[in-house]
């Protein structure tokens, strides 16, 4: 096995490993800017420095030199050599920082060149906290700056595209983000212009940085040159708190962070998974996370005389299981739902089991053309794979709309969503309707007898499955009424939610959206129909699934972990 | 330059020529063609073109560039990055004799800004700005790589003007204006005299020996 010397520790390898990324795979830190695994290596940050050499080779015989220990002997190269672009190769000898002063001052100075013309507004900077930059030159750099001159100006606040920001001046110029463009997304949108000190990355004239997956740039630029018009000083890193999930806009359940300050969304970032979506996220993705926040419902309501009125969650609940046990099984629909998680749904399915009605069909919510063969897809909703592999089928709205206009069903339950915008029946329908709603915007409320408001995808814990049966995990990143974060264990927290107390002025109540995620409260509605659905929680109820079911074989909370599971293709079968 | 001032940056300016003007004749075409195939990448061939279309042109303004890289089938982003880059290239419509005055250096030390202002103050313009007559650019340029007769200039991405002083400028303004392009002058450098007889060209007769350049006023 071919062997590697760093800081003095031998290391084996396999093939021809780029040494930036083979030390970064092994916890080895080594600064950089400019290189990105999935990205050409360009080695024009300059950062990532160190001292190499290879074993010395005797000309003549060409055998290794040995000196009189009988060690071979090194011969460096002749000068820092840049470990994101250089190959590994067998005998290798490479020393870090750790080990080189050399490499040491290097970094140093290589920092102080690169701070020069840098505007160092970091406190007013959004990408201060988590800026590759800032932490950099804080572990790396000098501690101060030796230029006593006018930094160099260049165009700031620019808007490159209606959603990314160019601050010229903080510009390192590591030409991640016209690499991205190049070579990833292949917009071509951005290059880097002008020369030497002037130059930074820009649209050519008459182009717009509009494309679908602009916002990436924001992601990778390691310093604050490139940030989200949207996001722009709107809360800094450190007063949210991050949840690694899924997004819920489309059927690819890209890998995402959602970020949240006093109990709102307030941004989505690409998270990193290999088998889905790589390091990227679409533009798509990250916008619209107000529906997160706004136009949610307080607490459950129903309809009585005198029409809706708010209602405890007991009365709701006694309300529901009125309207259901009373009701002939065969003249009642249940409605599943591709936004809510395979847990509820599957709730739901046990619950109609139970009663005798039909297995739960879904609504399709599919922009025909709108995907991109990529991370976009034509599918506007995260989990309809997930309801096929429950054995739901997509419901056929004309036909069901016709039986339903034709009094064919007494009692319709439908889960987190909203059939009356999807054409299934209308607002003045004849059959009593049970609902989960997300928003108050909800155009089915009008025809609820009993609304749950439920919890969305950033509010519970549940399985998604993937267009591609990917099923992965979503983690809490808001809390809810009656959840304190610092209890719920897998809810990401902030400083403030840790160091912080209810009292500071940050916290407000307010935010804490009274709604409960299915898997609550479909069992209180079936203990009161006589079937007892007593789970601790979705991870026991998606322990169920995944030996009950063959199409959800090996989706166990601890096997999907971070990452997700890839479930086999069997036909559904229920 | 103005693209260093954010408020004037303009990202999208309007056209200077029409669709009309925008063709390349069949003869320019090929020789596109002819550029595309000498090089491994399409990306190779776009300093030739970019070079084809500001001799036709005059200047690049943002549409010529996108032409030209339709033309060799690169990315628009890319010509115009190569475009930005190079100082020979002309983004804006310059004067018929465009003065690159040589600031890096050699040519600071040896006077190149004293150079630079006196021709600024002589024409009363400032550096990247175009005389009123349109005959004269000034522009501040990088090394042009004669440090040996510094300090210099070039005039319009041509001909070099050596060992400058207050006088030279003088004539060389006048003859520009009289339409007369100043001669070739093959510079030696001190080994030359040895090795090479004296001068590295045999294709020339005006010779100018090396001298021992002057040092700035504004250099202490």
């Amino acid at each position: 096995m071919a062997t590697v010397t760093i800081d003095n520790k031998q290391y084996e390898f396999e093939g021809r490993p780029l040494l930036l990324q083979f030390c970064t795979d092994r916890g080895i830190e080594i600064p950089h800017f400019c290189y990105h695994p999935s990205m050409s290596v360009p080695a024009n940050c300059r950062q990532c420095l160190v001292k190499a050499g290879t074993p010395a080779v005797d000309r003549a015989t060409r055998q290794p030199k040995l000196d009189e220990e009988g060690n071979p002997v090194i011969q460096y190269f002749p000068k820092l050599m840049t470990s994101c672009s250089m190959e590994i190769t067998d005998g290798m000898v490479v020393h870090t920082h750790r080990s080189s002063e050399l490499v040491e001052r290097a970094q140093k100075d290589n920092l102080e060149f690169l701070l020069v013309n840098h505007p160092l507004d970091c406190p007013i900077c959004d990408q201060a906290g988590h800026c590759p930059l800032q932490i950099q030159a804080y572990k790396y750099g000098p501690e101060g700056s030796r230029f006593e001159f006018e930094k160099v100006h260049k165009p700031k606040h620019i808007k490159l595209g209606p959603r990314v920001m160019l601050d010229g001046e903080r510009c390192i110029n590591c030409t991640r983000c016209t690499r991205f463009t190049a070579e990833v997304s292949g917009s071509h949108q951005l290059t880097i212009i002008e020369r030497g000190v002037n130059n930074f990355p820009m649209t050519p004239p008459g182009v717009e940085f509009d494309e679908p997956y602009s916002m990436n740039v924001i992601d990778i630029c390691p310093v604050g040159a490139l940030t989200s018009i949207d996001f722009r000083f709107k809360a800094r890193i450190w007063e949210m708190s991050s949840a690694p999930s899924i997004t819920a806009t489309n059927a690819k359940g890209s890998n995402c962070f959602y970020w949240v300050k006093n109990n709102e969304v307030l941004k989505i970032t690409a998270r990193q998974n290999t088998e889905v979506n790589d390091y990227w996220l679409p533009d798509e993705d990250r916008e619209g996370y107000q529906r997160f926040n706004d136009d949610r419902p307080h607490g459950p309501s129903g309809k009585t005389d005198g029409g809706m009125r708010p209602m405890s969650w007991e009365e709701s609940y006694a309300a529901a299981v009125d309207v259901l046990e009373t009701a002939d099984p065969a003249r009642v629909l249940f409605v599943g739902s591709p936004h809510a998680t395979v847990e509820d749904n599957y709730l739901l399915s046990k619950l109609a089991g139970h009663l005798g009605a039909d297995t739960p069909v879904y609504l399709e919510h599919t922009v025909p053309g709108s995907g991109d063969n990529w991370l976009i897809t034509d599918d506007k909703t995260p989990n309809a794979s997930g309801c096929e592999r429950l054995g739901f089928n997509a419901a056929d709205v004309p036909l069901l709309r016709s039986k339903i206009q034709a009094g064919g069903y007494d009692v319709i339950y439908v889960l987190e969503d909203d059939p009356v915008s999807s054409g299934l029946f209308d607002s003045n329908v004849d059959a009593k309707v049970i609902l989960h709603y997300y928003n108050t915007t909800n155009a089915t409320l009008a025809a609820a007898s009993v609304a749950f408001p439920a919890a969305m995808i950033v509010e519970t814990v549940g399985t998604y499955v993937n267009v591609d049966g990917h099923a992965q995990r979503v983690r809490p990143a808001k809390a809810v009424k009656g959840v304190n974060r610092t209890l719920q264990m897998e809810m990401g927290k902030s400083r403030l939610d840790q160091h912080g107390t209810p009292f500071d002025k940050w916290y407000d109540e307010t935010k804490l959206v009274d709604c409960k995620p299915g898997w609550e409260i479909i069992p209180e509605v079936a203990k009161g129909l006589g079937l007892e659905l007593s789970y601790r929680g979705p991870k026991q109820i998606m322990e169920e699934v995944s030996t009950a079911l063959p199409s959800f074989t090996g989706a166990t909370y601890e096997s999907m972990g971070l990452v997700g599971v890839r479930l086999s293709d069997t036909p559904t079968l229920v | 330059m103005a693209t260093n001032n954010g408020a004037q940056f303009n990202r999208h300016p309007e056209p200077t020529f029409s669709s009309d003007q925008l063709v390349f004749t069949s003869d320019e075409k090929s020789a596109m063609q002819g550029y595309l195939e000498m090089y491994p990448e399409p990306e190779g061939a776009i300093m030739r073109g970019l070079w084809l279309a500001q001799e036709k042109f005059g200047f690049l303004p943002p549409e010529v560039i996108r032409l030209v890289a339709d033309e060799l089938g690169i990315p628009y982003a890319r010509a115009y990055g190569v475009a930005t880059f190079y100082t020979q290239y002309f983004k804006q419509k310059k004067g018929t004799y465009v003065l690159d005055v040589c600031t890096c250096f050699s040519c600071q030390v040896c006077g190149g800004y004293d150079i630079l202002h006196y021709l600024e103050d002589k024409l009363g313009i400032k550096a990247g700005e175009t005389s009123e007559d349109g005959l004269f650019t000034i522009q501040e340029a990088e090394c042009l790589g004669a440090c040996g007769s510094a300090p210099m200039l070039q005039i319009t991405n041509g001909r070099y003007v050596h060992n400058l002083t207050e006088s030279k400028v003088d004539s060389l303004v006048s003859d520009l204006k009289d339409g007369k392009m100043p001669a070739f002058e093959s510079v030696t450098l001190p080994q030359d005299e040895t090795e090479m007889g004296g001068n590295r060209r045999d294709d020339v007769e005006s010779l100018e020996y090396y001298k021992t350049p002057p040092v700035a006023e504004t250099f202490e």
